[in-house]
Parts: C-alpha cells; sequence; structure tokens
C-alpha cells in the first residue's frame, strides 16, 4: 500500500491544517467578497487571506499557494526541500495556472499590437508541477492535470499509478489554484454561482461559491518511508476514474459515470461499499451536482451514509478542491471524526442522503472523496487506516 | 505497448495517408498570416480539413481545438480496424502544451467589450482545459478515465508514459493518447517576440542556431494496447523522460524535434551521432510544443513501411548525418528525442511490433 507519509492545506479555512481542523470543529466560514481584484460580481467568496512572505509570489498566486501547502506536507514528511537524494515525482492538479489569461497582457496586445512579456514568462515558468518539481529538486516525474474540477483527485490517482509501477519512490500530489477574475466571470455567466453562502445538499442551495486554496500530500512507498525511519498507518487505497461521456458542463443526470470511478476505486483493493466509514462528498451545492452525486451515493452506500461536503469552509477551489479534500479525508480518518456539512439545513426529498449536520465521530477503516469535473470526468479515492 | 491506430490533423490534410503523402513530397510554403498589421507564416489546418458534419454533429459550438482532436481520435480508433471496442475500457490522455488559449482570449474579449457579467458561458466552457478531452470521450462513446495534462515541452511523452502504466495495470484495455494545439495571433506574437520567424517560413531543423519557428497546429493521437493486432504499427519500446538511457540499443534512426521553440537547438549535438542518421519533419507540421506527437507518428509509420523518409528541409550548418532521401530500409529501432528549455531530454523509442 502507498502510504500518506505527510499533508498539508491552505484555504479560507486555515493556513495549515491544524488551523483548518480548528475552523471545521468551530464551524467557521470564512467567507466575504472579492477584495483580491475588482469586479462588479457580488458573490461571497472564500479567499485566503495571508500568504507568508517565503511562499510569496509575485504574480503568481497559484504557485505560492501549492508552496505553502507543499512546505506544510514536506515538513510533516519528515522532509527537507532538497529532494535530489530521493526519487520524487510530482504531480499536481490546477485550472488557472495552464492559462495565459493575463487581462491586463491581452488588453494591451489587443489595442496596440504588442505588450510586456513578463506575464508570459511567468506563465511559461509557471506550469505548477515543473516549478514545485524544480524548487524542490524533485527529479523525477512531472506532470500537471488540468481536468477542471477533478484534477487535484486525478493528480494524486496519478501518483498513486507512478508509485505502483515503480517510477518514483515518493510523489508530491494534490491540487492548487487561486481565486481569479475569469472563472468568476465565467461560472457567474453559467447562473450556478449563489449570491448567499453555500448549501450543499440542502433542499434550498442555489450554486456553488468560488475559492482558493492547495492540498498537498506525501505519498511513499512502504519501503521508502522505512529506509527514512518513517511510518503512516494512512495510505491511498484506490483510485477510480471514469467519464460521462455526455455533456460538456452537465453531469450525467443517471450519475453512471461517477458510480463506475467509485466501483473501481473501491475494486483495486476489495473493498466494499460497507465498509467505507464516511464520504466527502465533490458537494458543490449546484442544483445538478448535488442531485446526481447524492442519488448515486445512495444507491451504492445505502441512505445511512455518513457524509459531508467540505465546500461550505472553502468554497469550490476548482483544481484544488481534489487535493484539498483528499486532506480533509485523510485528516478525518487520522483524528476520528467530521466536522458538519456546513450550511445544510434542510433535506431534500430529491436526495436520499442527509449529510452530518454536526461534528460526528466515525469508526472503521476507510473514506472516501469523490471529484466530478467540467467535461464529465468522475475521479473517486478510497483512503485507509491502518496496517495492511 | 503497441500502436495499434493513428489520427493526425495537421497542415498538410488528415489522416495517416496525408502524413505519408507529405512525406513523399516535403516541404511547402506555409501561408502568410497577419498579425495586428504584421505578416508573418504559420502551417494552419484549413476548416475544410476537420469539417466532419457526421462526427462533429454535437459540436457545432465547440472550437477548432476541439474539433482537430475530436478529429483525431476519432480516426486513431477507426484505423487501429478493432471490432467491438468496449468503450468502458479505453481512456483518453490529451497532452497540450498551450490548450484552449484562442478561445481563453476570446472569453478576455468578452469581459473587455461586455463587462463582467456579460460574458458567455459558451466561450467560458470551451476554455476549459479539459474540452477537448470531454468532446472526444462524449463524441466517440469513450467511458473510461480521461484525463488532459500540460507542459511545456514533454506533456506528449508523460502522456504516454502514462498511457503504459494505465495498460500495465489493467486499469483501461485501451488508452487514446495524444495531443493537440492551435494556432491564434497572440500566440504568433509571442514566438515572434519571443524567438526567431523564419524569414521565408521555411524551418530549418538542423540550422541549430538561429533556430528558425513557424507555429503549426494540429492534432495526433495514437491508440495504445498491450495486443497486438493487424493494423499495428510498432510498439513503443521505452519512454524516458530526463534519465539514463545507457541500457537502451543505438536506434538506426534518430528523429529530432528541432523547430525553433529554443532559442539555441544546438544542445541536440550531444545526442545525435555520425553513425545513426537524423530526421526531422517539424517543416512539414510547424513549431508547436507538443511537436514531439507528430514527429511520432512520421515515425511508426516508418516502422510500419519499413521506410525512411527524406528529411524535408536539408540546409546542414554543422553537417550531420541526416537523411537527404526516401528509401527502403529494415528498421528495427527509431529513437525520438526532445529537449526542453533546461537541456533535459525526453526520448520515445519505437521498435518492431512483438507478439
Amino acid at each position: 500500500m502507498i502510504r500518506i507519509t505527510g499533508f498539508g492545506a491552505v484555504s479560507a479555512a486555515g493556513g495549515n491544517v491544524p488551523e483548518t481542523l480548528d475552523a471545521f470543529r468551530h464551524g467557521m466560514r470564512n467567507a466575504g467578497p472579492v477584495t483580491l481584484f475588482a469586479t462588479p460580481l457580488q458573490y461571497p467568496v472564500f479567499e485566503v487571506k495571508h500568504i507568508p512572505d517565503e511562499c510569496y509570489l509575485e504574480g503568481r498566486r497559484t504557485l505560492s499557494l501549492a508552496l505553502i501547502a507543499a512546505d506544510e506536507a514536506l515538513r510533516d514528511a519528515g522532509l527537507g526541500h532538497d529532494l535530489s537524494g530521493f526519487r520524487t515525482g510530482v504531480c499536481l492538479g490546477t485550472t488557472v495556472a495552464c492559462q495565459l489569461n493575463d487581462l491586463e497582457f491581452y488588453q494591451s496586445y489587443r489595442s496596440t499590437g504588442s505588450a510586456s512579456m513578463i506575464p508570459v514568462d511567468r506563465y511559461v515558468k509557471g506550469n505548477l508541477a515543473e516549478f514545485i518539481s524544480r524548487t524542490f529538486r524533485a527529479g523525477g516525474p512531472v506532470l500537471t492535470v488540468v481536468n477542471a474540477c477533478s484534477s487535484g483527485a486525478d493528480a494524486i490517482g496519478v501518483a498513486l499509478s507512478w508509485l505502483k509501477n515503480g517510477l518514483c519512490d515518493i510523489a508530491i500530489a494534490g491540487g492548487a489554484d487561486e481565486l481569479n477574475r475569469i472563472p468568476l466571470c465565467g461560472f457567474g455567466s453559467l447562473g450556478i454561482v449563489s449570491r448567499e453562502l453555500c448549501a450543499p445538499f440542502d433542499r434550498d442551495r442555489e450554486g456553488l461559491n468560488l475559492g482558493e486554496g492547495a492540498g498537498v500530500m506525501i505519498l511513499e512507498t512502504k519501503q521508502s518511508a522505512a529506509r527514512r525511519g518513517r511510518s503512516s498507518d494512512l495510505y491511498v487505497a484506490g483510485y477510480g476514474s471514469a467519464s460521462d461521456s455526455y455533456h460538456l458542463t452537465a453531469p450525467r443526470p443517471d450519475g453512471a459515470g461517477l458510480e463506475r470511478a467509485i466501483r473501481n476505486a473501491l475494486s483495486h483493493t476489495d473493498i466494499k461499499a460497507g465498509e467505507i466509514s464516511f464520504v466527502n462528498a465533490h458537494g458543490t451545492a449546484t442544483q445538478d451536482n448535488d442531485l446526481v452525486e447524492g442519488g448515486t451515493l445512495g444507491r451504492i452506500f445505502g441512505t445511512g451514509l455518513k457524509m459531508l461536503s467540505t465546500k461550505g469552509y472553502t468554497g469550490h477551489t476548482l483544481g484544488a478542491a481534489g487535493g484539498l479534500e483528499a486532506v480533509f479525508t485523510a485528516a478525518a480518518l487520522r483524528e476520528g471524526w467530521i466536522p458538519a456539512s456546513a450550511g445544510f439545513h434542510n433535506k431534500d426529498e430529491n436526495i436520499s442522503l442527509i449529510p452530518v449536520r454536526e461534528r460526528t465521530d466515525i469508526r472503521g477503516d476507510y473514506a472516501l472523496s469523490t471529484s466530478l469535473a467540467f467535461g464529465g470526468n468522475n475521479a473517486a479515492l478510497v483512503f485507509g487506516r491502518g496496517e495492511k | 505497448m503497441k500502436i495499434l491506430g493513428i489520427g493526425i490533423v495537421f497542415n498538410r490534410g488528415r489522416g495517416i495517408d496525408s502524413l505519408e503523402k507529405a512525406l513523399h513530397e516535403g516541404w511547402q510554403a506555409p501561408a502568410g498570416v497577419e498579425i495586428k498589421g504584421r505578416k508573418s507564416f504559420a502551417y494552419k489546418v484549413d476548416q475544410p480539413t476537420i469539417s466532419d458534419r457526421t462526427l462533429l454533429k454535437n459540436m457545432r459550438r465547440a472550437d477548432k481545438l476541439s474539433k482537430m482532436a475530436v478529429v483525431a481520435a476519432s480516426d486513431a480508433l477507426a484505423g487501429s480496424g478493432i471490432k467491438d471496442l468496449n468503450r468502458k475500457r479505453v481512456g483518453i490522455i490529451t497532452a497540450t502544451a498551450l490548450g484552449a488559449h484562442v478561445t481563453t482570449f476570446d472569453f478576455l474579449d468578452d469581459i473587455l467589450e461586455y463587462g463582467d457579467a456579460g460574458v458567455s458561458p459558451t466561450t467560458f466552457s470551451n476554455s476549459v482545459h479539459n474540452a477537448a478531452g470531454s468532446y472526444i470521450s462524449s463524441a466517440l462513446g469513450i467511458e473510461g478515465p480521461t484525463l488532459t495534462v500540460t507542459q511545456f515541452f514533454f506533456a506528449f511523452h508523460s502522456a504516454l508514459q502514462l498511457a503504459q502504466v494505465w495498460l500495465h495495470e489493467d486499469r483501461c484495455e485501451y488508452v487514446l493518447a495524444g495531443a493537440v494545439e492551435q494556432y491564434g495571433d497572440v500566440l504568433g506574437f509571442v514566438h515572434d517576440t519571443k524567438l526567431t520567424p523564419a524569414p521565408d517560413g521555411r524551418i530549418r531543423p538542423f540550422n541549430l542556431k538561429p533556430a528558425y519557428q513557424v507555429p503549426g497546429e494540429g492534432s495526433v493521437f495514437f491508440l495504445l494496447g498491450n495486443k497486438k493486432h493487424d493494423n499495428t504499427f510498432c510498439e513503443i519500446h521505452n519512454v524516458s523522460i530526463n534519465a539514463d538511457e545507457k541500457d537502451m540499443p543505438q536506434a538506426d534512426l534518430d528523429i529530432i524535434d528541432t523547430d525553433g521553440l529554443l532559442e539555441d537547438e544546438t544542445v541536440y549535438t550531444r545526442c545525435v551521432s555520425s553513425a545513426v542518421p537524423a530526421a526531422a519533419y517539424a517543416p512539414l507540421f510547424g513549431s508547436m510544443l507538443s511537436g514531439s506527437a507528430f514527429n511520432c507518428a512520421a515515425g511508426a509509420l516508418m516502422m510500419r513501411k519499413q521506410k525512411i523518409y527524406a528529411n524535408p528541409v536539408t540546409d546542414n550548418l554543422h553537417d550531420l548525418n541526416i537523411v537527404m532521401n526516401t528509401v527502403p530500409c529494415n528498421i528495427e529501432l527509431i529513437r525520438c528525442i526532445r529537449y526542453n528549455c533546461f537541456n533535459e531530454k525526453a526520448a520515445v523509442y519505437l521498435r518492431n511490433a512483438r507478439d
């Protein structure tokens, strides 16, 4: 089994994992109006309020966020900032950092036929996984996954495959994304952003809130961890992915793609659905996502399933979401409790499941994190606790 | 891992036959383009090449990037001749350096012209990096894992490496892995500002310094699987990225990705030798960060045909051993090589397919 020897997270819920767990414990929802850029759009967003000086990179906020989470994860794993002595891969997901969507650059080009190359240089040097790999002298395989909202989860799945197939011994995996004007406009135009705080799975949900952050795991073969004198009782038990083959933006109504992804992830280690102690759902609070996801989870796991969405604490962090939620899921397994699913008040009669309304103790050794993406991709990660 | 089918869309047409024809015919001048009043060149794919009403019937609102990718992926599947594929067991890995940048700039136009609240949801949806992969999945009915990956030089190599892993761990029975890039005037502006444009539109792959570039666009997809089929081109013996290749045998041909996207390409002299002829086919399709996929397609075709194609442009400043004529040849191993701007190397080894 591939062990999780460290993790780190930054989001509006906290600048690191302990702060985040504290926010979860106290039900803190740190949303507010957009302050990072000028926009007339009046949506609540979940911004990261502080970037430490040592991680600050001018004009490259996504990379800054990734650095914060990677630094915490590496320290948690007992690794330094120079990984040249190890075979380390880096696989990270993002959406914003993969695009040259610099409005100032483009406006200049559009109006004068010329523009500064500084944003272009930043972009070319800013491939997320390459940047992290070079920063920490990782030296192994490098890949940036750009699978929209499942990018972070898929990146962990890719890293899992690399480790199982011997391409590296250690992997830095997860996702990062900044709050950016372009997707805010885009999601706004799709009519799926709420003007209130989001309410995943609630009957009266009105859409998502955007957020930002990064969630990074250090995955490692058992042998590598043992060589370093480290142990961890957390591991990645399985990853599944499947496409809806249906629509660019809408999830397949019957949830067949998500169901296949989940069953595939479970089958990798012969885990039965009944062994899953809780599910950290994608739960964006859009009408379509929650209906499809809730229906699918209910079908597979039954109505007694403990489930939640953490997007009520972080907003939808797009390419970071799968990474952050993987970290939250693993942390919950370690801590033995899950927080209340923030924003949920009233049962939707069309969804058989009810998310947990208060901090809830969990028993069992397995948990699932799901991600659904634009483009119809579905990803599922199963995490385990114990010596398997 | 075998290459079971290849689909290609590029400046000279659609399909593997178009690639073969281009390899026979050699270099042809690319189209002139205008970038904010300045004249330049680009190897563009014309609209009729990707006009396929049946295949693209549900993609009227899709952008050119997605259409090129769908056409190439569909042709790779069809060209394999494999009947009754279980499409739940087919994966898709789309590699792209720049993705839907043209549509992204269209979306920025929307913001600048209509404001934050007046933008088009359709344009936004199509600007998302994995739109092309998603369209492949829905147009071809493929329900396996669908992933889009990006890097500036080695995205295609990483996609192949991942395809190998997926097949090995039986996550998929087949993988459609490929690359897609689109030309746009902003890209042309950036190319011409940061790199050396070829004054006559002719990429000279063996000049090395100055290294001339002409932007290209197109898509190549490979249907990959572990079992040999009737239409198999060859196998991908090894994909190495920034790794030691000392255990690899000497190839019969080195295809190098010199296309002017590095300011100085003399780094390629480190890997070519007088004992192995070198070829470079970027003058047929243009300079693209995912250009390795096109050179690999040429290599796979040569393996199948057991024929080496003449270099389309043979200016040879460094007196390298380059292929001058198209000749039948016993080819066992071809190495396709790309360097990035950190002088790191990626190589794909193509070998005759074995059972």
